[in-house]
């Protein structure tokens, strides 16, 4: 197996016995030490677990059993994923501290038991409060498309390690773009699907009015087939929802006959780089109408002060404690996010319902909407301003703007990456659905791919070894 | 709603004895910049009216 191989790829090699799950977990383990330094994606890399996984993987094939639909694939999480012996850093110094994880969170459990291998825990900005990946702790993670660039964050280990060829699928979390900014800037595809479609169980919280959780892979088959073996209730997350279980990997050749795609115009608009990549997709898909979007600027301001306050609120006993200790960007907004008035947070949850109706509106008119994903390429690191409608604005509130206003109402996305011509870097476009039809945004990135309009190499730097 | 510029310093002030927080000198002046933009983002939400009768998001289910 080599370090482009997709999960269903390695997945089948090893329940033919071609491979042994111990050859591709060594051989991952082997590339995630050799590049670690430069792409800062790991705080723990998990050797002697993910080896005995793996053996356990090839006896049960050896014995003639089923290893499952992802027997011997290597994945990562990020931090704030609870692995059973670690204590979930979640970014921090704070919580390095905490007695260890008794078990593993619900998704890594639910991945391991379909035969996929853990082979670490990433890194993340702290607290998962940040778009950029650059961590005041473990350092920053590097984009593998230019070593001198961000990943993008807040799960940026994640982003790292499957652009990097480490492993062909991680898991991160998505509470205002923290999967599809990365997504975005390292040329992945990114599910954020529906608020309360899989478990957060056994996640460090941030916001729970608005985290999601879900995977980044290389291709939208291996990204598909990964959501659907998380999917199912888990009465540990109160707001997990009880639909059955509504599998998309089966159906990803089966487009939708007349399928009705809009463009979003106003608000999301983008420019330069970003509108033209939205363009591009548009043309491919054929989208004939421009969706309107309205209060998007509303709503992205009304996700600002629910994850301040919010934030603030799971934060307060730390940041009376030990302020000192956080990352000095974290700790500035959460410290704000504590004296915020009620009233203004009570208006921005009512302001969340209404944006709901009128957005699920406009899916009577249509069955996805295109949006970019970031206003622009991957930043240097340590960039702090950015020149957006032609005036300098500062970075870091401003790379989530397109993507707040979905996770808002909980929408699904799909991210997919598009290289422009004559760009080096890849930039996302987001691909919206009406709630619990993730198969749609998926079918449609699937069909993107198959056109060759999105696609997800891993860093040519990376893929011989 | 338009935004309109506050003294920030005595909002931090008045509320961080209540709290039981304390806001370091060093930390004062990227709290205050966090504080004005969470103004400017509430007076953005406040633009858009909304009936009496409008629901907030989160619904508790026994």
């Amino acid at each position: 197996m080599t370090p482009t191989s997709s999960a269903v790829e390695i997945a089948e090699q090893v329940r033919d016995g071609r491979v042994t799950a111990r050859a591709v977990v060594e051989a991952a383990l082997r590339r995630a030490h050799a590049h670690n330094a430069e792409l800062g994606a790991f705080t723990d890399i998990l050797d002697d677990r993910a080896c005995d996984r793996a053996d356990a993987v090839d006896a049960l094939a050896h014995g003639g059993g089923n290893p499952g639909p992802l027997a011997g694939v290597p994945f990562a999480a990020k931090n704030l994923y609870d692995i059973a012996g670690l204590a979930t850093r979640a970014g921090s110094a704070i919580n390095r501290t905490n007695p260890p994880a008794r078990v593993d969170a619900t998704l890594i459990a639910r991945l391991e038991a379909a035969g996929a291998i853990l082979i670490g825990a990433c890194n993340m900005d702290e607290y998962a409060y940040g778009f950029v990946g650059e961590n005041a702790h473990d350092g920053p993670s590097r984009n593998p498309h230019d070593l001198t660039r961000m990943t993008g964050g807040s799960s940026a280990g994640p982003a790292a390690a499957v652009a990097g060829g480490i492993v062909p699928l991680s898991l991160g979390s998505d509470t205002n773009g923290s999967i599809r900014v990365p997504a975005s800037f390292c040329g992945l595809f990114g599910l954020k699907p529906t608020f309360g479609r899989l478990s957060r169980a056994g996640t460090f919280p941030f916001v729970a009015s608005l985290d999601h959780v879900g995977p980044l892979a290389r291709s939208v088959r291996d990204l598909a087939l990964t959501y659907d073996l998380m999917q199912g209730f888990d009465e540990a997350d109160p707001a997990m929802t009880k639909r059955p279980n509504e599998p998309a990997s089966s159906r990803l050749k089966h487009m939708i006959p007349g399928v009705r795609i809009g463009i979003a115009d106003g608000y999301f608009a983008g420019e330069g780089v970003a509108r033209t990549a939205v363009l591009r997709v548009g043309k491919a898909l054929e989208a004939s109408r421009v969706v309107s979007i309205p209060d998007a600027h509303a709503a992205r301001a009304a996700a600002f002060l629910i994850t301040m306050a919010e934030g603030a609120a799971l934060h307060l006993d730390r940041l009376r404690a030990s302020p000192d200790m956080f990352d000095p960007e974290v700790r500035d907004r959460l410290l704000a996010g504590t004296l915020l008035p009620a009233v203004w947070i009570e208006r921005a949850q009512k302001l969340r319902r209404h944006f709901r109706d009128e957005v699920l509106g406009l899916f009577e008119g249509c069955d996805a909407i295109l949006a970019p994903a970031t206003p622009m390429l991957a930043p240097q690191l340590g960039q702090k301003t950015a020149l957006l409608g032609g005036v300098e604005m500062p970075l870091r509130p401003h790379i989530g703007v397109f993507t707040q206003p979905f996770s808002f109402i909980g929408l699904p996305v799909v991210s997919v990456p598009v290289w422009l011509e004559g760009e080096s870097l890849p930039i996302g476009v987001q691909i919206i659905a009406a709630p619990w039809r993730e198969d749609i945004a998926l079918r449609i990135a699937h069909q993107l791919e198959v056109a060759g309009v999105a696609r997800a190499p891993v860093a040519a730097a990376f893929q011989r070894h | 709603m338009s935004y309109k510029p506050f003294d920030a310093d005595a909002l931090i002030e008045a509320m961080t004895p209540l709290l039981q927080l304390q806001i370091d000198g060093a930390y004062r002046a990227g709290v205050k910049q966090n504080l004005k933009t969470a103004a400017k983002m509430a007076a953005l939400v406040e633009q858009v009216k909304l009936p009496d009768d409008a629901e907030p998001a989160p619904v508790y289910r026994p």
